[in-house]
């Protein structure tokens, strides 16, 4: 359901009714044009999607990862500090940087896909799952360095099964349950509530 | 039959091999990064084939504008059949045979109006490269041959360099390995099919005025390259540069191996059996062995 949202908002799916504003352009298209055509423009107006499951170009190597997330223009002319950012935050992935995507085990194919949305210059980052499929070891490092992202102006919302791994450190949190919202606690009054939505 | 003999139908299969894995490799480009078997290749190929001529009646003693002519009249015929077959549908469910379909309707179609608009005799091109030879122990290898080999492997090495360095090179890369990524970050579907067909229309445009050395032009003439070209393509992985020159290299030697051994009439049997034979073995091409990563 989280990523089916996400999927809608960036315009990856068909939904039926209702509006999609992003830093105050509609960006939702009801009248469905088929999955993907538009979502070029919505990730020009500032949206960067990491999507579960690590969609990623096996055969590119991963500097190329990286510089095909910074396909907006100003993003590419800034992709060599970009990347230096992304490499502060993911250093394993330094050494790699010639290496085929298809070859990294999951925890680096993960890194790069966070990688390559960071390299974005975008206003709001969804990210999907970023723990699912890693042992929880790797899952909660690659939790912290999205943790020392600098945002800046920007918001960054992650869907997450394992709300353990967000406590204490995030703004707020929001219940949703088979696609409703069921409630939204502060990150300093404990899980305990959450959990009881 | 003597080593010259030998030798003489050995750089045919290699002029030929150059030819049809350049269009092997537009298909195999335009199929995995578009999603389209682009059958309109007939007609990109003879419609090229005949703005070649048009540009050497004008400019009858040069070359080099014949066959830039040709090139530039496969990315027009390119660009029109992405914007008659790939835009209006490229989102609409089912579009893989819609747009098969689409293609081949613009082939008919278009190569019927070839044949009303120049009429059905054949055309022959002036000779691009010269009538030199040079002799090379018992062979004796023509300008032409020569200068197809080179042009064809130069132009495919223009195109890879392009694609491995640029940064539409790139978008069409990751729109090649997973055009849902693709579309995540932010790359436009419809725009990077432009640059695809251009350029595979291109490569079609210059194969037919190669092709155009050894044969003549004809409004259906484009039908037998696209065939082998597909086929080319399919025994080599759709959706695989490399799979589709190994698979060029060998179909290209089984022809001049049959032509020696059983005769010329052989060869499309022989071609067609080796083709069943590859894909019984590795049913998605030859590409797999190549391939530096797994999929996902």
């Amino acid at each position: 359901m989280k990523s089916t949202l996400f999927y809608a908002i960036a315009g990856l799916t068909g939904w039926q009714r209702g509006s999609i504003l992003l830093n105050g352009h509609e960006v939702g298209r009801t009248r469905s044009q088929g999955p993907g055509r538009y979502t070029h423009l919505i990730v020009q107006r500032g949206l960067a999607l990491i999507p579960q499951g690590d969609e990623i170009f096996t055969g590119l190597t991963v500097e190329e990862h990286l510089d095909s997330g910074a396909f907006t223009p100003r993003a590419w002319k800034e992709r060599r500090d970009r990347k230096e950012r992304v490499l502060d935050i993911f250093p394993p992935l330094r050494k790699l940087m010639d290496t085929p995507v298809g070859r990294l085990s999951g925890g680096e194919r993960r890194m790069v896909s966070i990688g390559r949305g960071l390299m974005a210059e975008a206003s709001l980052f969804l990210v999907d799952e970023p723990s699912l499929g890693l042992s929880p070891k790797i899952g909660k490092g690659v939790m912290d360095a999205l943790m020392s992202v600098e945002l800046g102006g920007s918001a960054m919302v992650i869907a997450e099964q394992n709300v353990g791994l967000l406590e204490g450190r995030v703004d707020r949190v929001i219940g949703m349950h088979v696609g409703k919202l069921k409630g939204e606690a502060s990150a300093k009054l404990g899980f305990q509530t959450k959990r009881e939505l | 039959m003597s080593i010259a003999d030998i030798g003489f139908i050995l750089t045919n299969a290699v002029v030929l091999t150059c030819i049809y894995g350049m269009l092997a490799i537009g298909i195999s480009i335009t199929w995995s990064s578009v999603g389209l078997i682009n059958l309109s290749y007939g007609f990109i190929f003879a419609a090229a084939g005949y703005g070649a001529w048009w540009a050497s009646n004008i400019f009858p003693h040069n070359g080099a504008i014949v066959m830039i002519a040709g090139i530039l009249v496969g990315a027009l015929g390119g660009v029109l059949v992405c914007a008659l077959a790939f835009i209006p549908i490229h989102d609409k469910p089912n579009f893989p045979v819609r747009g098969m379909i689409a293609t081949l309707a613009i082939s008919l179609i278009g190569s019927q109006a070839l044949m009303a608009g120049f009429g059905p005799l054949s055309k022959s091109l002036p000779e691009i490269f010269g009538s030199g030879t040079i002799d090379f122990g018992d062979m004796v290898l023509t300008a032409d041959k020569i200068g197809n080999v080179l042009t064809s492997i130069g132009f495919v090495a223009l195109v890879v360099t392009w694609m491995r360095s640029s940064r539409r090179g790139l978008e069409i890369r990751a729109m090649m390995m997973n055009p849902h990524a693709a579309a995540i970050v932010g790359i436009g579907v419809r725009r990077t099919g432009f640059y695809v067909m251009a350029i595979t229309g291109g490569m079609a445009g210059l194969a037919a005025v190669l092709l155009s050395q050894t044969y003549y032009i004809s409004p259906f003439g484009g039908l037998a390259p696209m065939i082998k070209g597909v086929s080319i393509a399919l025994c080599g992985g759709l959706g695989s540069v490399q799979g589709a020159i190994i698979a060029a290299i060998i179909l290209g030697l089984n022809e001049a191996i049959t032509g020696v051994v059983l005769g010329g009439q052989y060869v499309l049997i022989t071609q067609f059996l080796l083709i069943i034979l590859i894909l019984l073995i590795r049913p998605r091409g030859i590409a797999g062995i190549v391939d530096r990563a797994r999929e996902a």
